[in-house]
């Protein structure tokens, strides 16, 4: 095979190693065999047009050609001249598929379904991606830069998938790219000959070990590559690293150690999209008789910063045979235990474990770790609910409006931590709140008001299209334009109650899905929800349902003698109706703020950094990291303007001040030269290199003469019995740059300034201390080793 | 060591040896490192070998050398009945004062020329030994003085012509530089014949400097200062040859003084009161090939010394500081380590 043969076959590899990150993002994955076809052919284009050969740009055109063509047959077949050749109205309907593609992206939740607009864009995506590849590699004979193509291609879709790419696919894409490196290193490397391994071997026999820079060039990837994946994990606060186990679901071990990290369910959300279609979530078997109230809660997000609500960090732990009473429960309340099974759909990734609340035993199989706090169960080490299934026993606990009135006052502790509101939520909040709750005796009435307020009395209205906007004043807002859906509803209730010393939280899940019958429950996307849980003494978290034509109102909170019959039509057990009317404006939620849990969607339904701890701790890491970034390519030009203000500095007074003086000039000197181009070259003499560095410089006369001047002075001091060094040698030194300078070419000069090739001592000294170092250890090692017989030593 | 700090008679090294120098370039036109290689081995106090092919000016170049110095110059055409007394001389019976009487053979001379050296037999070649090294003759236990300076310019054919004797290498191993004339350019070969067409230009020439002359720029020579990191170059320079996979034989312990003597003299040619790696290198080849012995794998792949003492220069780094003085931490080796070649 001949080298460009395999460089070629490496970059159309490295393209699809890299477009398998795509695969998680679509569903079928029949796509990426379409696309290894096209661009077998397309890279088959290439190779013929090179071994012709054509001019270079022409190859580019060339398979660009056969790109569209192909393109052109696959997709557009019926609108082309002849089938093959793309007319305006194929073009017209290339438009149209990628308009198509485009909505379909931003319509559909990941994976997406794979729809003509999605594979076009996907396979265009990945044509374009491979002939950019396979032009800068193979064509132009450049593979390090192709890997930006491949880079780009890994971004987007590591991007769209949220962090959700996976290590594996990012292994395969450095792969790929070092498959194309290697290639490339080989072909030059052949270039200069035959490319020898050192030892004899048999002619046409497989080479018995990779030749021994090959090797070489493997281990550093391999090096490089374990670096790439390891060191994130130790960096603090950069969220996500590849193998990224214990960041989102707490200590690695088994044991009790851990936090869960602050993630909120909310922010990926954000940018969940609207749905057409009611995609089954959960599928659950129940034998409670009440699946109205069968709310399933993933987490509860018990902090307000003025704009959102997050979850805490909280410890957590392995996941108890059988779970503590839920706290605040007082034998008092009346209780039944219910068993649903539950079975997640397979492309629902979520990291909590949506179960009814409160949950008191759940059997599930997998790295499942619990948080006693909010009484959740939470993936470990990339555990999601993905295809799960699961049995969960929980309480329904059903209190009575008397025993919610009569709840004392909650535990000093829980009351402070569940009534925390920061300073900057609007006095308006909490003004309406007593307004509201004027003449409420105690925390259940003022709850049970706020609860009819949004959904009866307060003409409040469910639309998931209200811009209430974001930030601070969004409650505010809210309460004014009275229109907004769940989030909406619960964020403004929760934060209400707080403001009335009531300890709230909202919980996020899903409402009662659809009856199946025999006990059996559908949950949709739509019926991702969000509402308040009030904590009464005695009877702990209660739940709450402020969002009119949403799930339903409790039975406690309606008090025996109040008016039933208004809100009954209003909120009818089922939520997410599958009826046409509903799906139109219950699914498209989900803008802003922090969209319905309607979440789901986005299967990693995960973390996007953790909002949580110090707020400065990512920042001034997210800094360090951009200096860092910054600073790693410009330290060979600091090194370098840092040694040659060193060299060149003062003459110093005593002879052996001069001449170690005279000497760093001379090293500067080479050392500039070598950043020109002209590497140094140990067994020349002074007189010698300077020679060279006149010729190979082609310097003018002036600058010549300042180069011998040096030499000379170099000559003086190591050889002579007296040396007495001309004075203003640095100043040589410098007129020989600028002369340099001037006789290279801007990319030349770039290279000695930004990349200088001197640079590379520093390399050198660390290497060379670290085989000192190994030389101490070498000879401190023989004290260890037993002592052999003499005789035996060779 | 005396240091050297006489600038005058540096200056006169340099005019005297300038003249010598005119007049042997008038009789050997186009050559002039020949020429200028011969005067330092002269003023290094070592022995000289010319070797080439037949007719491209050795013995020419030899006897110019000698005309120029006004001294006692014998030549000897060594051939394959030569024998040792012949050079050494022999101890005859006198009647008269009824005791043996030395009579001196042809070594005894400041500047000795022998010619096509190879032709004689070993045991002839070997009757130079002593005299070229210790610059005396040891006859029937009585030791004989050699004059100063002492030179010996021998010449010979290459080893492949025949009825040829290789040198010993022993012998070898005595001469400081080999050196070979080689052919002139077409420009040299037809002004050589313009003046050569005449009359030969050795008849004219003139002795320009005296033998004293020679022995006080030996003693400047002395004077030269060599320093530390070019006295460890030299060495290194030769051991570099012992261990070098394509040779049987490195170069001796002598060859090394040898290389410091000529890089002194050369150093002394060039006006300089110290010695340089530069001197060190130009002689290198000349000091140091005729000494080796290639292996029998390395002739069979026609490399000769001269090429693995080039590429032992070209893999040796020049040393830039002295090893335990202030200069260290500027570089273990030298100025910076050549790039990796990858040719």
């Amino acid at each position: 095979m001949s080298g460009r043969t395999r460089m070629a076959l490496c970059a159309a590899a490295a393209t699809l190693l890299t477009a398998c990150a795509l695969l998680p993002l679509v569903s079928p994955a029949g796509w990426l065999v379409q696309a290894a076809f096209l661009l077998a052919i397309q890279t088959g284009v290439g190779m013929a047009a090179r071994r012709v050969p054509l001019a270079r740009p022409l190859t580019v055109a060339v398979q660009a050609l056969a790109a569209l063509l192909l393109l052109t047959v696959v997709f557009a077949g019926r609108q082309a001249i002849a089938g093959v050749v793309p007319g305006p109205d194929a073009f017209r309907y290339f438009g149209d598929l990628l308009r198509a593609g485009g909505d379909d992206v931003s319509r559909y939740s990941i994976p997406a379904p794979l729809s003509d607009g999605i594979r076009l864009m996907l396979v265009g995506g990945v044509l374009v991606i491979g002939l950019a590849v396979d032009t800068v590699a193979v064509t132009f004979r450049s593979a390090a830069p192709a890997g930006l193509p491949l880079l780009a291609l890994y971004s987007v879709a590591a991007g769209l998938s949220e962090g959700g790419a996976d290590g594996l696919f990012f292994v395969l894409a450095a792969v790929g790219y070092l498959m194309l490196l290697l290639a490339e290193g080989r072909d030059r490397l052949s270039q200069w000959g035959r490319v020898f391994s050192g030892g004899p071997r048999a002619p046409g026999a497989e080479p018995s070990g990779a030749v021994a820079p090959v090797r070489t060039g493997r281990r550093i990837g391999a090096v490089a590559l374990g670096i790439a994946l390891v060191v994130p994990l130790a960096l603090p606060a950069m969220d996500g690293g590849l193998l990224d186990t214990a960041g989102r679901g707490g200590g690695g071990g088994s044991g009790d150690g851990g936090t869960v990290s602050a993630v909120n369910p909310l922010v990926s959300l954000r940018d969940s999209l609207n749905v057409d279609e009611d995609r089954e979530v959960l599928s659950l078997k129940t034998n409670s008789t009440d699946i109205s109230s069968m709310y399933l809660r993933i987490v509860s997000l018990d902090r307000f910063d003025g704009t959102t609500w997050q979850p805490s960090k909280r410890s957590i732990e392995a996941v108890p045979d059988r779970f503590p009473t839920p706290s605040g429960l007082s034998p008092g309340i009346k209780r039944t235990e219910v068993e649903t099974t539950i079975r997640a759909a397979n492309w629902y990734a979520q990291n909590w474990l949506p179960m009814p609340y409160p949950p008191s035993r759940v059997d599930i199989s997998g790295n499942w770790r619990y948080e006693p706090l909010g009484m959740t169960v939470v993936g470990d080490r990339r555990q999601t609910t993905r295809g799960m299934t699961y049995t969960v026993r929980s309480l329904d606990v059903q209190p009575t409006a008397k025993q919610l009135a009569e709840a004392p006052e909650a535990p000093e502790a829980l009351q402070r931590e569940y009534t925390e509101l920061p300073d900057t939520l609007p006095a308006v909040v909490a003004s309406t709140a007593r307004e509201i709750t004027k003449g409420a005796a105690n925390h259940y009435e003022q709850a049970v008001k706020l609860q009819d307020y949004f959904t009866i009395t307060g003409g409040f209205r469910y639309d998931t299209e209200v811009k209430v906007g974001t930030g601070r004043d969004a409650i505010a807002n809210f309460l004014r334009d009275k229109e907004g859906f769940c989030v909406h509803f619960s964020f403004a209730m929760a934060a209400m109650a707080r403001s009335l010393d009531i300890p709230t939280r909202v919980a996020v899940g899903f409402a009662p899905g659809t009856p199946q019958g025999g006990g059996k429950v559908t949950v949709g996307l739509k019926d991702a929800h969000a509402w308040p849980e009030v904590y009464f003494e005695g009877v702990g978290w209660t739940r709450f349902e402020p969002t009119p034509s949403r799930g339903s109102a409790p039975a406690y909170t309606e008090p025996e003698s109040s008016d039933s019959t208004l809100p009954d039509p209003a909120r009818p057990t089922q939520s997410a109706s599958t009826g046409p009317s509903a799906s139109a404006s219950a699914g498209e939620s989900c803008e802003q703020g922090g969209p319905a849990p309607c979440a789901s969607e986005s299967p990693a339904a995960a973390p996007a950094g953790g909002g949580d701890g110090p707020r400065w701790y990512p920042a001034l890491a997210w800094a360090l990291g951009g200096l860092a970034v910054l600073l790693i390519p410009s330290v060979p030009l600091l090194w370098r303007l840092r040694t040659r203000a060193v060299r060149l500095a003062g003459q110093g007074r005593t002879p052996s001040d001069v001449a170690l003086h005279t000497l760093a000039v001379w090293r500067e000197l080479t050392d500039t030269a070598w950043d020109f181009g002209i590497a140094p070259d140990d067994s020349q003499t002074p007189r010698r290199t300077a020679a060279r560095i006149v010729r190979l410089g082609r310097l003018d006369p002036p600058a010549a003469d300042a180069v011998h001047r040096v030499a000379d002075a170099v000559e003086q001091v190591l050889y002579a019995p007296q040396p007495r060094p001309p004075a203003g040698l640095a100043e040589e030194v410098r007129r020989v740059r600028s002369d340099l300078a001037s006789r290279a070419g801007r990319a030349a000069r770039l290279r000695a300034l930004l990349a200088p090739r001197s640079a590379v001592r520093v390399v050198w000294g660390l290497a060379e201390r670290w085989a000192l170092v190994r030389r101490r250890i070498a000879a401190a090692r023989p004290t260890w080793t037993r002592p052999s017989a003499p005789g035996q030593r060779g | 060591m005396t240091t050297y700090d006489d600038r005058a008679s540096l200056t006169d090294l340099t005019a005297t040896v300038e003249r010598v120098r005119s007049s042997v370039e008038g009789v050997i036109e186009g050559k002039p490192e020949v020429v200028r290689l011969s005067l330092t081995v002269l003023l290094a106090e070592g022995h000289l070998l010319i070797e080439d092919v037949p007719g491209v000016g050795k013995t020419m170049l030899a006897k110019a050398l000698a005309r120029s110095i006004d001294c006692s110059v014998r030549r000897i055409q060594f051939t394959p009945d030569l024998l040792p007394s012949d050079i050494t001389g022999v101890s005859i019976w006198d009647q008269q004062r009824r005791d043996f009487e030395f009579k001196p053979g042809a070594i005894f001379a400041q500047i000795v020329i022998g010619d096509e050296i190879n032709r004689a037999s070993p045991k002839t070649q070997s009757a130079l030994l002593e005299s070229m090294e210790e610059r005396q003759v040891t006859i029937d236990g009585q030791t004989y003085e050699l004059p100063s300076p002492f030179m010996v310019v021998a010449t010979q054919n290459p080893v492949e012509m025949e009825g040829t004797y290789p040198l010993p290498e022993a012998q070898r191993d005595r001469f400081m530089a080999r050196v070979s004339v080689g052919y002139p350019s077409v420009e040299a070969e037809l002004q050589m014949l313009d003046v050569h067409g005449g009359a030969s230009p050795l008849e004219d020439l003139q002795p320009v400097a005296h033998a004293h002359d020679i022995v006080k720029l030996i003693d400047a020579v002395r004077g030269v200062h060599v320093a530390e990191p070019v006295r460890r170059y030299a060495v290194e320079l030769v051991s570099a040859t012992r261990s070098h996979p394509d040779l049987r034989l490195g170069a001796s312990p002598r060859a090394t003084l040898h290389l410091l003597r000529a890089a002194k003299a050369a150093a002394a040619l060039s006006g300089r009161e110290y010695a340089l790696p530069d001197d060190v290198q130009a002689l290198a080849v000349a000091v140091l090939a005729h000494r080796l012995l290639p292996t029998a794998q390395a002739q069979l792949n026609r490399r000769s010394s001269e090429q693995v003492v080039q590429e032992i220069l070209q893999r040796t780094p020049v040393p830039s500081a002295p090893q335990q003085s202030g200069f260290g931490g500027l570089g273990r080796a030298g100025y910076g380590q050549p790039p990796r070649r990858l040719g």
